[in-house]
């Protein structure tokens, strides 16, 4: 409450200042620049209320930062800059208006750099701010007072310089000269210091550019004044002045629209924590951040608990983008989303925090979510692997077999027979013709039991046919598409329906038909003699598909299976 | 008979060129990979080439392809595949790509001479061949009540052999049946099983597999 108390006082002191200074410019407005008409008058005042006004409503929202002071403390060096007028009458005042002079520009620039955390980073910006403060307020405005009296060196009208050292009339004029070309010097590093941080910081790009814009015309009004070698308030730098009030208006509108901008960010953040909390929609958060950040590429990203790896809302693998800027939100000192966003796009640290702790339960619960997809991800895709693996290794077992050792045994069978040809046929060989011959073809159905050789070859079709020769029950197959799927899909049907075929006891039904990315295979029969429903359960959830076993009116069985395949 | 031989098992080939040397058969070349059966052929014109279904590269249905080029570069030259697959399919494919002189076996019948004379016999006369035990295996196949429950034993006897491959003279051969009596058995299959009548042989081999693989 005391520091509502102190800026209402300053705000007040405030008013007060600018329309005494309006009365002091007035006085004599042949001195003044506010003071030649009813307009500059009125820009003066606006000019310099709106940079304190918008000073002290920063300090309310933001009391740490010493942006809001040294806004304020630019508004009132604005009114000061009038002071110098020889019409006030009084001492005090033109000897403040003599120091002061030129002291809103390096104040100014100092705020709008220091926008809007109130620290100057950098040693380009301190140094110009040091030279800015170094020339506006020594070379342009102490030092000469120090060293002359106008007063007493011909100005009849003035009042006396209070701090008037020695009369050195022209030591006086060379450092005024001097700190003219100087002011364009530091004003104009100021101006292109600010534009080149306009690409940087987002947030703080419109201030900037004001900013930039003002020192550059404070720049312009030293330039006008090198012939001369003091500022005075001629056609041109009348116009200039102008340029001046507008565009330190402009700096003082631009940190009010930021930061009503970020009380709109502040009260989505609110919004958002309700509507999180109703139902959490995964990727939700992202959009509700980037509307905050004003970037629509923002991504977040979690990191899994046990490990270092990233993942987005969907449980999905993330790997950092080089080259863009990643912030990290920390809670109870453990990193719970990464944010990868343009530069400068969540500058604001205040802003930040709040949308951090705003949004820590909708953050935790989407971590949490995206931990278990993940979780998910990973179980699933270990099972499609095992399935993988087994069905590898059928096929090789099923080759192995065929071009091994069927292959061998047909060998065998040929070499016996050219033995008997040779030996006249005893009865003894015979017989081990026959035995081989029983085992090549007990071998042939083993091979042709462990994987149907059609399936790899040429596809469900072609495999389920083959299986409709080898049932022991009819296999009715109904508009089996021709279309060739992947391997695993393909096996995982064939699965399904050779499943049932073994354990069916009548004649079984095989439909297959694909809808919207999906091959589903229905598979009809009557009273199945122990269906092994959890195997196939196994092979179809490998794939993200579904196994639905549904019995009908005469026991009749469907067993559908819906395989993603798209 | 002049025969290239085309395996790439080395034992398997060699062996059979010998059983078939031995049963009197001319072999006139061997090959271990499709293009060199495709060279033998070109320079040697044979009678007939013995081709493996599975050979290299890919040891799945080279020896289906190299047939049909066969086939088509030239005609006057019989193809016999063997191949360890008892599904009807590959049979069934063989016998659509290419009209008539050729023939599927079973792997295993190469020790079997008769067998494999016999087929090769046909072949080189212009018939089709489908191994018995395949052919077997879709008659016995389990299925819904229909024409086939309707077929007397000997008629299904007949229809098999007609799946295999034979003529109506073969037929008459095999079973020791009159010309006339064969003609009968075969009008009266045709008739239940729904087939058009067609006096095309190679057409009613193609439609009685067709009509016994269930498609």
């Amino acid at each position: 409450m005391a520091r509502k108390g102190t800026l209402a006082v300053i705000s007040a002191c405030g008013i007060a200042l600018g329309l005494f200074s309006l009365q002091v410019a007035r006085s004599d407005p042949s001195y003044s620049f506010a003071g030649t008409s009813a307009a500059a008058g009125l820009a003066f005042l606006v000019a310099g209320w709106a940079l304190i006004a918008c000073g002290v409503g920063f300090t309310l929202v933001r009391p740490a930062s010493r942006f809001g002071p040294l806004l304020a403390a630019s508004g009132g060096a604005w009114f000061v800059s009038e002071w110098g007028n020889p019409g006030s009458g009084s001492a005090v005042v033109f000897t403040i208006g003599l120091c002061l002079s030129s002291a809103c520009p390096p104040l100014a620039g100092h705020a709008v750099l220091a926008f809007p955390a109130g620290t100057v980073s950098g040693w380009a910006e301190r140094a110009t701010l040091a030279a800015a403060y170094a020339g506006g307020v020594l070379m342009v405005g102490v030092l000469p007072a120090l060293l002359v009296d106008p007063s007493a060196a011909g100005c009849n009208d003035c009042p006396q310089n209070l701090v008037a050292l020695a009369d050195r009339g022209r030591l006086a004029d060379d450092v005024t000269r001097v700190g003219v070309y100087f002011g364009f010097a530091w004003s104009a590093a100021l101006a292109l210091l600010m534009l080149a941080r306009v690409g940087r910081a987002r947030a703080a790009r419109t201030v900037l550019l004001a900013g930039s814009g003002y020192t550059a015309v404070v720049a312009a009004m030293f330039a006008a004044s090198f012939d001369r070698g003091f500022l005075w308030n001629g056609t041109l730098e009348r116009r200039l002045w102008w340029a001046e009030a507008v565009l330190l208006v402009a700096v003082a509108s631009s940190v009010a629209w930021s930061w009503l901008r970020a009380r709109r960010a502040r009260s989505t953040v609110a919004r958002l924590v309700v509507e999180l909390a109703e139902s959490p929609p995964p990727g939700g958060l992202r959009d509700v951040l980037a509307g905050i950040a004003g970037d629509p590429r923002l991504t977040i990203a979690y990191p899994l608990a046990d490990s270092a790896r990233l993942v987005d809302a969907e449980g999905r693998n993330v790997d950092p983008t080089p080259g863009v800027t990643r912030t990290t939100l920390v809670q109870n000192g453990r990193p719970v989303a990464v944010l990868e966003h343009a530069r400068g796009a969540l500058a604001d640290e205040q802003l930040l925090q709040e949308v951090s702790a705003a949004a820590q339960l909708a953050i935790e619960n989407e971590r949490l979510q995206a931990e278990v997809r993940s979780r998910l991800d990973e179980l699933r895709a270990s099972r499609s692997r095992i399935v993988e693996a087994g069905d590898a290794e059928r096929k090789r077992l099923e080759r192995d077999l065929h071009d091994g050792a069927q292959q061998r045994l047909v060998g065998l069978s040929l070499s016996l027979r050219l033995a008997r040809t040779r030996l006249g046929s005893p009865d003894a060989l015979d017989e081990a013709d026959a035995e081989l011959r029983g085992a090549i073809a007990d071998l042939r159905e083993l091979a042709h039991g462990i994987f149907p050789v059609a399936l790899a070859d040429e596809g469900l079709a072609a495999a389920l046919e083959a299986l409709a020769e080898d049932a022991r029950v009819a296999v009715r197959l109904v508009d089996v598409p021709e279309d060739r799927y992947a391997p695993g899909v393909e096996s995982a049907a064939y699965a399904v329906a050779a499943e049932v075929a073994r354990s069916a006891t009548s004649v079984v039904e095989v439909r297959a038909e694909q809808i919207n990315g999906k091959l589903v295979v229905n598979v009809r029969t009557r009273s199945p003699d122990g269906l092994d429903v959890v195997a196939l359960e196994d092979r179809v959830g490998a794939l993200d598909g579904r196994l639905l076993v549904s019995r009908d009116v005469g026991d009749e069985t469907t067993i559908r299976a819906e395989l993603p395949c798209a | 008979m002049r025969v290239v031989i085309a395996d790439d098992e080395t034992l398997l080939r060699e062996g059979l060129a010998r059983l078939l040397a031995d049963a009197g058969v001319d072999v006139v070349g061997t090959a271990g990979t499709a293009e060199e059966l495709l060279r033998r052929v070109a320079l040697t014109r044979p009678d007939l080439a013995i081709v493996d279904i599975r050979m290299p590269p890919t040891h799945t249905d080279e020896g289906l392809v190299a047939a049909q080029e066969i086939r088509r570069s030239h005609p006057s030259v019989g193809v016999l595949i063997l191949s360890h697959y008892v599904e009807s399919r590959y049979a069934m494919r063989l016998l659509e790509e290419n009209d008539e002189r050729s023939g599927y076996l079973l792997k295993e019948r190469v020790s079997d001479v008769a067998v494999l004379l016999d087929a090769l016999q046909r072949i080189d006369e212009g018939e089709c061949v489908v191994d018995p035990t395949i052919v077997s295996r879709l008659v016995r196949k389990p299925r819904d009540h229909g024409p086939l429950d309707e077929l007397t034993d000997r008629e299904l006897e007949v229809l098999g052999l007609m799946a295999e491959g034979h003529s109506n003279d073969g037929i008459c051969r095999k079973l020791v049946l009159s010309p006339k009596t064969v003609e009968t058995h075969v009008r009266h299959i045709l008739l239940k099983l729904g087939i058009g009548e067609t006096g095309e042989y190679h057409r009613r081999v193609l439609a009685v597999l067709a009509y016994l693989r269930g498609r």
